[in-house]
């Protein structure tokens, strides 16, 4: 198996280098694939994965919202569960979306009764109240018996739950009047020609989220399910009332209990800055480690941009969303994957001061730090894994490349550390005392006896 | 020739109260300000080729219906205004009139803002957090000490003690911050507090591990001793690690820009306070625990026997 390691140490490297390297803006990048390309010969079934550095809003700028459901607020209490209100909303929201064409955008249910929509690129906070919480709930209402001039709902409420998909439309003697075409489905259309019958002659109101956008005279009995809607409409807000009656009305109210807008001008400052800050840092511990271990130092200066490459080549493929706070325990790991070769380092030091060879003083070294490394990393393994369960934003993303970070470093100073000190150890030239840091009288003093405790 | 760092507890203990109670006055004093996030409303960061003075900004928001608008000037000639929690129509009505009075002076804004209801959740949220890390590192030193027996109280007594030290520590710095500069608690300062805890249970959990091999290769020997070399031997690498750590806060606190100035800082006076108290508190106290059980016993103060391992 240990000859073995080497093998695998390199594939990884060249492998992580391989997704590391920028896939996007770069012309022709090999098979036209930015990532992972799979594809059956001669089908058009295959797989295929993408690429690519996934950055927060806090760093590409746009809007984020957390909605509360609100059943509470619905004429009659839901039918229901919540969890299945919840899904069917984030589909509408979804869909809302889709049709505005915002890239990568994020919606996720926090528990049962919230969820988190990330508009990236979207700067617009009334835009995205908009799309999040505009119920589009159409109802159908006819004029009231009792109260003349006013109207009131069927029983029960014809509303566009059925609704065949609406497109826009134009009438009126120049053929320039936007309206939005629709058609009931089954069964509603039956209804719909119904309701033609009973009120011809009479207005009916159309109304969205109980707002009348108009109220048309019925001048003939209809023969099919379908209408237009005339508002005195733009043709822009023709397509936007299309587009929400074709994305559906939420099933329940939304409130928008959170919200935050981040332009993307400080998001790309803050990209640039802690890109700075990331290899500032990086090169303050390398020049340190150098220059206190030297060779060992070296050594842990390679595993340290290893572990660098390796780390974000993870973030690439799982892929994590890279926020400020997510760089920043990013950036801090770097500082504590050296904490695990120090702590073999100065193992490796005290052996070799007792006396013992350099390869004796590896093995030891490795073996006594072991049990410390791996206390040390389940520790902060297991805040992160608090941190990740009970933080929202921000703290996930901290908590989740600090995780990971620390993962990697465990892997890089236990595997890739003590791989390259024994490769050292097989070059003459480094096999000499002085570049581990241990002056030879040192190693004379420890042979004499001690006042204090010296371990058997 | 070696340096004793059990004898002198006492110092040690005194330089920690030293640095602890400022902090813990201000604390007491409520100087800890909880951001928008944990106490609700919204924050409105405005930047300005030239930021206007304050007074007018102030006046702007009073005519808005907004008298409890807090307007602070901030670096990078922003202005940041504090206000009960905006629904997104008043804020795009607050932005647009801002666009007017400043015409092209006005550059961009950005917009936080949370309802006093979410808040209370997110509250509720870093209370368990901090309450389930605290429950796990206990259990996990319990764990790391379980070969000690009934002796593993003392150790993770110590290192809890030590811990809360550290975070103490950071609370009182940004309680005094708070209240000097109403600088305010974010979920990314419980961050901070919490990865400090880790930190420095991990800087402490190195050092109790040291102790306890030492006790096992030697044993009947008294326990101040075999700490004082315990510290000896983990003292090179506690610091080396920490200063790696600090270099790359350090490197983010400088570079990293304001939005993650105060949770680089924060880490940082963690970091820097663990690393002291898992030098020159946490064995102290356990040596002071066998002192005074050993007291209690009517043994007198020396010589010490070390828990002996099972």
């Amino acid at each position: 198996m240990s000859r073995l390691w080497p093998w695998i140490v390199g594939l990884i490297a060249v492998l992580a280098i391989w997704v590391d390297i920028p896939k996007h803006g770069v012309s022709s990048f090999p098979f036209n694939c930015p990532g992972i390309c799979f594809r059956l010969p001669g089908s058009a079934t295959g797989f295929s994965q993408e690429i690519k550095t996934h950055l927060g809003l806090d760093l590409q700028g746009g809007t984020q919202l957390v909605l509360q459901l609100r059943p509470d607020r619905l004429p009659s209490a839901p039918t229901i569960p919540l969890f299945e209100l919840n899904t069917q909303a984030r589909g509408v929201i979804d869909r809302r979306i889709n049709a505005l064409g915002v890239s990568e955008p994020v919606i996720q249910a926090i528990g049962d009764d919230k969820i988190l929509l990330e508009l990236p690129g979207v700067s617009d906070l009334a835009q995205a109240q908009e799309i999040a919480t505009r119920q589009a709930f159409l109802e159908i209402k006819v004029p009231s018996a009792e109260k003349p001039g006013e109207f009131k709902s069927l029983v029960p409420p014809l509303t566009g739950a059925n609704l065949k998909p609406t497109s826009v439309g134009f009438t009126g003697a120049n053929q320039n009047q936007p309206v939005v075409n629709f058609e009931f489905g089954a069964p509603d259309d039956q209804r719909w020609i119904q309701l033609s019958k009973d009120f011809v002659g009479q207005p009916v109101q159309i109304t969205l989220d109980t707002r009348e956008i108009s109220a048309p005279r019925i001048q003939q009995v209809f023969t099919s399910g379908g209408g237009i809607i005339e508002g005195g409409f733009t043709t822009q807000s023709a397509k936007e009332l299309s587009l929400l009656l074709n994305s559906g009305a939420l099933p329940v109210p939304l409130e928008i209990i959170q919200s935050t807008r981040v332009e993307p001008t400080l998001g790309q400052d803050s990209v640039r800055k802690s890109l700075i800050a990331g290899a500032i840092g990086l090169a303050l511990v390398a020049l340190f480690m150098v220059s206190y271990y030297r060779l060992p130092g070296a050594i842990a200066v390679i595993a340290l941009l290893y572990y660098t490459v390796l780390t974000y080549a993870i973030f690439r493929l799982i892929p994590v969303t890279l926020t400020l706070a997510g760089i920043a325990g990013f950036i801090l790991s770097i500082g504590m994957a050296t904490d695990a070769n120090v702590l073999t380092f100065e193992r490796l030091k005290e052996e070799l001061r007792a006396g013992r060879s350099l390869r004796a003083a590896l093995d030891e070294g490795r073996t006594r730090a072991f049990s410390s490394i791996a206390y040390s990393n389940f520790a902060t393994i297991l805040s992160a894994t608090i941190l990740f369960f009970f933080g929202t934003g921000a703290v996930k993303g901290f908590a989740l490349t600090l995780g990971i970070g620390v993962v990697v470093s465990f892997f890089t100073a236990v595997v890739v550390t003590q791989m390259l000190l024994h490769g050292a150890l097989s070059i003459p030239a480094f096999r000499k005392r002085s570049l581990y840091g241990v002056e030879e009288r040192e190693v004379q003093r420890a042979r004499e006896p001690r006042p204090t405790p010296v371990r058997a | 020739m070696l340096f004793n760092f059990v004898e002198h507890k006492w110092w040690y203990f005194l330089v920690s109260g030293l640095i602890i109670v400022p902090g813990t006055i201000f604390l007491l004093l409520g100087g800890l300000k909880p951001g928008i996030e944990f106490r609700g409303g919204t924050l409105l960061d405005a930047r300005f080729t030239s930021a206007p003075a304050s007074a007018e900004v102030k006046d702007i928001f009073a005519a808005l219906g907004h008298d409890e608008a807090l307007i602070q000037l901030a670096e990078g000639e922003r202005v940041q205004i504090r206000t009960a929690a905006l629904s997104i129509d008043e804020t795009t009505k607050a932005e647009a009139v801002l666009k007017e009075r400043y015409a092209s002076n006005f550059l961009d804004m950005q917009t936080s803002s949370v309802s006093p209801s979410f808040s209370a959740e997110i509250v509720r949220n870093a209370i368990w957090s901090i309450i389930l890390a605290s429950g796990l590192i206990v259990l996990l030193i319990a764990f790391a000490f379980r070969s000690f027996g009934w002796g593993a109280f003392r150790y993770g007594f110590a290192a809890i003690l030590a811990t809360l030290h550290d975070a103490l520590l950071v609370l009182g710095l940004f309680a005094i911050l708070g209240y000097f500069f109403n600088v305010e608690i974010d979920s990314l300062f419980v961050t901070a507090v919490l990865t400090v805890i880790g930190f420095s249970v991990h800087d402490t959990i190195v050092v109790f591990d040291r102790i306890r091999e030492n006790l096992r290769l030697n044993p009947g020997e008294p326990l101040n001793p075999v700490i004082n070399f315990s510290i000896m031997q983990t003292m090179v690498r506690s610091i080396i690690t920490s200063v790696t750590v600090i270099f790359t806060l350090l490197a983010l606190y400088s570079f990293g820009g304001y939005t993650i100035r105060n949770f680089a800082l924060a880490l940082l006076i963690g970091i820097i306070s663990g690393t002291y108290s898992s030098i020159f508190n946490a064995a102290q106290i356990v040596s002071l625990w066998q002192e005074v059980e050993d007291r209690i016993r009517g043994r007198g103060s020396r010589p010490q026997k070390g828990a002996t391992p099972a």
